[in-house]
């Protein structure tokens, strides 16, 4: 159903979320295509700005991060860290004009935490409400 | 370190409009350090650029290249063989990098994507401190290391003024008083009788009085 939306999410992922091994990311490689880029990363602090950039500019119609619970994170502050982060790559894209949503952050819940399937599947419904990135639109 | 921001993406894009083919070129030295103008703040201003033309549909080539210092010309002459390819550099050097490309490609556009601000220290990650104003007549020893024209608000050589509450400038309580810190460190050097001196107003002609300063050591020239 997602690829015939035609929405491509660039998602990076701590490796620490629950359910996020090898095998759960093929899995979902397999179930989304070409509209779900993985990238795991040993700790959501590892992001910068130009992780996402790089991922709008040539293939993502939005980039976004999925991060450990706050106080939960193995490296004590990396998803602080992402955070802010996704904060710079929202202004930039504000500069450039475009709409800041195409980057994001999903923090995780110690109470409730979900998996990275399931976060990823939250992401998507969230940006399919944005269309086509303006930056391949115009191609 | 010379210490630098970026300038809005607004000036920028507006200063390189004219321009097809664009490098920006950045420094790993200072502008690393204070990560205005290293590999990845280039990285970023590149892309952010390129998706800004590619939504204008704009036909602009934008690459990037970094050197290790752009204000030295042994680094600079890396882009005798490429620059040929450009209309135009975005430097992310400080203000002495625009200039020494600048010189060095007199034919080729060099535009400033950085305010070039201070000399400073990086104080904390993601915070740099100015302590220098570089007057080429370094008085820190009377002052126990610590610059009265730099940090003391009022840039008194003859202080304290008296104003400041709990060790904090009374014109920005949120700086330390530069002289609280001066008479602090003298007192655990045992050297409070440096400040028995009257230091006359400073002799700015060593800074910029006839002009661009220039250092000349021919021990190290050819």
């Amino acid at each position: 159903m997602y690829r015939e939306q035609q929405i491509t999410l660039g998602l990076f992922y701590c490796q620490n979320v629950p359910e996020s091994r090898e095998e759960n990311r093929q899995a979902l490689e397999e179930e989304f295509g070409k509209s779900l880029r993985l990238f795991p990363i040993p700790c959501s602090g590892r992001l910068e700005p130009v992780h996402l950039l790089k991922a709008l500019e040539r293939f993502a119609d939005a980039a976004f991060i999925i991060t450990c619970p706050v106080g939960a994170c193995r490296y004590f502050e990396g998803n602080h860290r992402a955070k802010k982060r996704v904060e710079r790559t929202r202004k930039i894209l504000s500069d450039i004009g475009m709409e800041p949503e195409r980057v994001g952050i999903a923090i995780g819940s110690k109470e409730a935490p979900k998996t990275l399937a399931q976060q990823a599947r939250e992401i998507f419904r969230e940006i399919s409400l944005l269309g086509p990135s303006p930056v391949f639109g115009q191609e | 370190m010379i210490t630098a921001e970026q300038k809005p993406i607004d000036e920028i894009r507006e200063m390189i409009g004219p321009f097809k083919r664009i490098l920006v070129l950045g420094c790993a030295s200072c502008v690393a350090e204070c990560a205005a103008g290293g590999e990845k703040e280039t990285a970023m201003l590149g892309s952010a650029l390129r998706m800004a033309a590619k939504m204008e549909k704009k036909e602009v080539v934008i690459e990037e290249k970094t050197l290790d210092r752009q204000c030295v010309n042994e680094f600079i002459v890396l882009l005798d063989d490429t620059i040929d390819q450009y209309d135009a550099v975005l430097s992310l050097g400080c203000g002495a990098g625009v200039q020494a490309v600048a010189d060095m490609f007199p034919e080729t556009p060099v535009i400033p994507a950085l305010n070039t601000e201070f000399l400073g220290e990086t104080k904390a990650q993601g915070l740099w401190m100015e302590n220098c104003l570089g007057c080429g007549d370094c008085m820190l020893y009377y002052f126990g290391g610590v610059c009265p024209l730099a940090r003391c608000s009022k840039q008194l050589f003859n202080g304290p003024c008296g104003g400041s509450v709990d060790g904090r400038c009374e014109i920005n309580p949120e700086m330390d008083c530069a002289w609280q810190l001066i008479i602090d460190r003298l007192s655990r050097f045992n050297a409070l009788d440096r400040l028995e001196d009257i230091y006359p107003p400073k002799d700015w002609s060593r800074k910029q009085g006839s002009g661009p300063r220039k250092i000349v050591r021919e021990d190290q020239q050819r």
